[in-house]
């Protein structure tokens, strides 16, 4: 079987299965030994479980925050009771209710279908609103957006008293409340498609580029990642799966009204997904035990039956709501990424059976040095930020078989250039074009996906990431937009980085030399055709930068790709460049091979702030 | 025409108590890049403190003063146990502290004094009316809309003139560099929870006088409304944050006067639907502040 099937499929499954078995096996034994309340406590937690792992595939690889999750949970249940209540039933309680759903008679299981989509097409249209107000990690838009639909839905469903009964009876399957109406076989299928669905979404290819613009927005974007798709994505398989759990909830209670989904749940299913690690399918699951153990024991020990004379101040009731924000804090302050943090039990095989094979590996090819003609061509751009003018009509080429260099002094505007191609400057004039294309207003990802693709002065990599993903997630978001066409091979570019043995580091683990050569080989597995590299020797020392020289040859050659680079080292422009540009307080003031321009008298004024020779 | 005057007396005098909530929350969005969840707390401690100090015999003019001060220590209270611990941290950290903040603090009042309701006088003369040419003028309103504009004009003040006040805006601006200047970022950020304590405190007066009860979930009307405010100012702005609370203040008091009979319930999830909308459109708020990344 092919390594990758292994690694992205078969070993994940695996790891799930178990996981899924150990669950399930732990429940029935604690439903088994102990008495009928340990069993609804078991089947209550199996429901949860899967509400908090449909919360975990959109949090987790999105990282926006959403509230609104158990609002969707109540749009389902509501659209579960109406469907599957039967119509005599209906009769009693909601006797006008519009639309004709009153006569409606389904089963539960065609009521759950049914109650999912509804609440997945409204998901959709929220997810429209959150992609157009940016919706990225931690964007307080997105929370509030979604804090929004929880209060609208939690609104609604107590003021439309024909639809819903409104706040105090809310709508009920029997006269007798609390009846359990069903066995746990559904549950059980359920939570096993949902921790399917969730732990196979996290290798899927949009699980991974979610996961990268979660990590970093703007690194993303720079290599051709519009986060929009894979969060649409995200949030509908989401909203199904809590969907579904929701409707179990209802069946399981037999009734449902405005509070079962508000607050109070929401803080629930959120403590849980992150004290086991929102970025963790299994830890999701770690989460929902350790939380239904610790709500459980708190309820016990604030219960009349336990008496201890010195901890009454503590011991009341309310502890448990008191231990359900006390964890999100704690966990908050002191362990952020939860118990587990983004570990999953697959892993752990594969990093074992990784360090067995130590296979031959294969040369590296050829340096190939012949290139596609082509061209980049920036022209009298010009950039004001307020008042003040940092690029003032400078012009460009680079053609895609040279290394151009850029510097000049601090200031002179050399990062707004390259920021000014890449988009994420606008320019007050001038034009930009790759070969006969004009790039000119172009959002990021687009001039990424054109083929020009960077690097960042201060290190955008996706931290949370390993050193191969980081490549992985880049190649993957090229072969996305060149249709498949372009695979550049991840290993032949970890190699030439000279980071084979970290691979299964996280980038944030790596020293400054290594994540400068990390976020050189991301970059070129982003299908460039130029590579833009600011201040790529930054921080190193002289022999560091001088393998540096080699490095970024060897890198373009791999992916035949141009080169412009942003430096201040002197020796390492002159030993890389075909040619040099140099830049002073927003203007070009000269042009050649390195050896022309640093005996350029102008060059060595504005470098070394010496007299200006008589050559001006 | 008396109409609309009316609105607008009534529109600023909501909007006075919103405009002084989002002002805390902007002032710590702009030293931490925290967005307060928990900034509501405040108002719930002053609530209970206000029906303590009434249970104690104490009048309004003193416990006023009372609940500013105490919202201020409380503020600086709250920095120093939970968000002293998440400088720097992602956003998503912060933002769920603020949250763990907000449902821990509401649990305590739950478990150590009621899940329900506490009432307290009160004061009776505050809600008489002036009529002016057809504007009933409330006495409340007149007194919201005279304390903001004191308290706007002396955090100004502070804000301009004082040492704490120019080393704020400048870690505002950007913190690193105030910081290598020689500003202490403790200080500043102890100062600026203070401050914003301390403007929750007096709003905390005046939405008290009005509801004149303390609960567990007092304080999350007032947070989201605050929230929202400051978002509607585009976060970082102080005067936008004012203005925020002034046009959300004017949204509601048009809408209730507008809404169909049956609907008028419903108005708070009405304005919570209309800002959504507003930030799926202009996620950055209606006043833009310029916040370049740098890359």
């Amino acid at each position: 079987m092919p390594r990758r099937v292994v690694d992205r499929l078969v070993l994940p499954l695996a790891g799930s299965l178990t996981t899924y078995l150990v669950l399930v096996g732990g429940g029935t034994v604690y439903a088994a030994i102990g008495n009928s309340a340990s069993d609804g406590l078991v089947t209550q937690m199996l429901i949860n479980a899967v509400v908090v792992l449909g919360m975990q595939i959109y949090i987790g690889n999105t990282g926006v925050l959403s509230f609104g999750h158990i609002g969707f949970g109540a749009i389902a249940g509501y659209a579960f009771a109406i469907c599957a209540i039967s119509p005599e039933r209906k009769a009693a309680q909601i006797p006008n209710a519009p639309f004709g759903l009153a006569e409606v008679d389904l089963t539960p299981l065609q009521s759950s279908l049914v109650a999912a989509l509804i609440a997945v097409v409204v998901a959709f249209v929220i997810g429209l609103g959150l992609a157009r107000s940016g919706a990225r990690s931690g964007a307080v838009a997105a929370t509030v957006i979604t804090l929004a639909l929880l209060f609208v839905v939690h609104e609604v469903a107590r003021n439309w008293i024909d639809l819903t009964r409104g706040g105090k009876a809310g709508l009920s399957f029997s006269p007798l409340s609390g009846v359990t109406l069903q066995g746990r076989g559904w549950i059980y299928l359920a939570l096993l498609l949902a921790l399917v669905a969730a732990r196979l979404f996290k290798e899927t290819r949009y699980g991974r580029l979610a996961q990268a613009a979660r990590e970093d927005d703007l690194a993303a974007r720079s290599m051709g990642v519009h986060p929009a798709l894979q969060q649409m994505i995200a949030l509908l398989l989401s909203v199904f799966v809590v969907s579904i759990g929701a409707t179990l909830r209802v069946f399981e209670l037999g009734s449902i009204n405005p509070r079962l989904f508000f607050f109070k749940y929401t803080l629930l299913t959120l403590t849980m997904l992150i004290v086991g690690g929102r970025n963790s399918v299994v830890g999701a699951l770690v989460g929902v035990v350790i939380i239904t153990t610790g709500s459980e024991l708190t309820r016990y020990l604030a219960g009349p039956s336990v008496d201890l004379p010195l901890l009454g101040w503590v011991l009341r009731s309310g502890l448990t709501d008191v231990f359900l924000g006390a964890s999100m804090l704690g966990f908050m302050i002191f362990r952020p990424n939860g118990v587990l943090g983004d570990w999953e039990p697959d892993h752990w095989i594969a990093r074992r059976s990784d360090r067995k094979s130590t296979e031959k590996q294969p040369e590296l090819p050829p340096v190939d040095d012949s290139r596609p003609d082509g061209f980049l061509r920036v022209t009298d751009v010009v950039v004001d930020f307020g008042g003040f003018r940092a690029l003032d009509g400078v012009s460009l080429t680079a053609s895609s078989n040279e290394v151009v260099g850029l510097i000049g002094p601090n200031g002179a505007g050399k990062t707004t250039l390259l920021n000014t191609i890449t988009s994420l400057v606008t320019p007050s004039a001038g034009s930009i074009r790759l070969d006969q294309d004009v790039l000119d207003g172009l959002p990021s990802h687009l001039i990424a996906r054109a083929g020009i693709v960077r690097t960042f002065q201060n290190l955008r990599l996706f931290p949370a990431l390993s050193v191969q993903e980081n490549i992985e997630v880049a190649r993957l978001a090229a072969a996305g937009h060149t249709g498949g066409r372009w695979q550049p091979d991840v290993e032949l570019l970890v190699r030439a980085s000279g980071l084979t043995e970290l691979r299964h580091r996280r980038a944030s683990e790596l020293d400054y030399g290594n994540a400068r050569r990390l976020e050189l080989a991301r970059a070129a597995a982003a299908a460039p055709r130029y590579l833009l590299l600011d201040e790529p020797t930054s921080g190193m020392g002289d022999l560091e930068s001088e393998q540096m020289i080699h490095r970024i040859r060897e890198v373009a050659g791999l992916v035949q790709a141009g080169v412009l680079v942003v430096d201040h080292d002197l020796n390492f422009i002159t030993g890389i460049c075909d040619r040099v540009y140099v830049l002073d307080q927003g203007k070009v003031i000269a042009v050649g091979t390195p050896d022309e321009v640093s005996q350029n008298l102008v060059v060595q004024a504005a470098y070394l702030g010496g007299p200006i020779g008589p050559s001006r | 025409m008396t109409e609309l005057l009316q609105q607008v007396v009534d529109g600023f005098g909501r909007g006075g108590i919103y405009a002084l909530i989002a002002l805390g929350i902007a002032v710590i969005f702009g030293v931490m890049h925290l967005v307060n969840f928990a900034h509501g707390e405040l108002i719930t401690v002053s609530a209970y403190a206000a029906y303590g100090l009434f249970a104690a015999g104490w009048d309004w003019w003193l416990i006023a003063p009372a609940i500013v001060l105490i919202a201020g220590l409380t503020s600086v209270a709250i920095e120093f146990v939970a968000f002293r611990w998440v400088r720097g941290a992602p956003d998503f950290t912060m933002l769920m502290t603020s949250f763990g903040v907000h449902f821990l603090v509401q649990a305590a009042f739950v478990m150590y004094v009621s899940a329900n309701f506490r009432q307290f006088p009160r004061p009776g003369w505050i809600f008489q009316t002036w009529r002016v040419g057809g504007v009933s003028l409330e006495v409340f309103d007149l007194l919201v809309i005279l304390f903001t504009l004191l308290t706007l004009a002396a955090t100004y003040w502070v804000l301009q003139r004082t040492m704490f006040g120019m080393s704020l805006r400048a870690a505002a601006e950007d913190f690193d560099a105030a910081r290598l200047m020689g500003i202490r970022s403790d200080r500043i950020i102890r100062g600026a929870f203070a401050l914003s304590g301390l403007l929750a405190g007096v709003a905390a007066v005046f939405w008290l006088m009005r509801s004149g009860q303390a609960g567990p979930s007092a304080g999350l009307s007032p947070m989201l409304k605050g929230v929202l405010a400051a978002l509607i100012g585009g976060l970082g702005s102080l005067t936008g944050a004012v203005m925020g609370g002034v046009i959300l203040g004017m949204a509601e008091v048009l809408l209730i006067s507008r809404l169909p009979e049956g609907l008028v319930g419903l108005t708070d999830g009405i304005v919570f639907l209309l800002i959504a909308l507003l930030f799926v459109f202009r996620p950055q708020g209606l006043v833009t502040v310029r916040r370049a990344e740098r890359v």
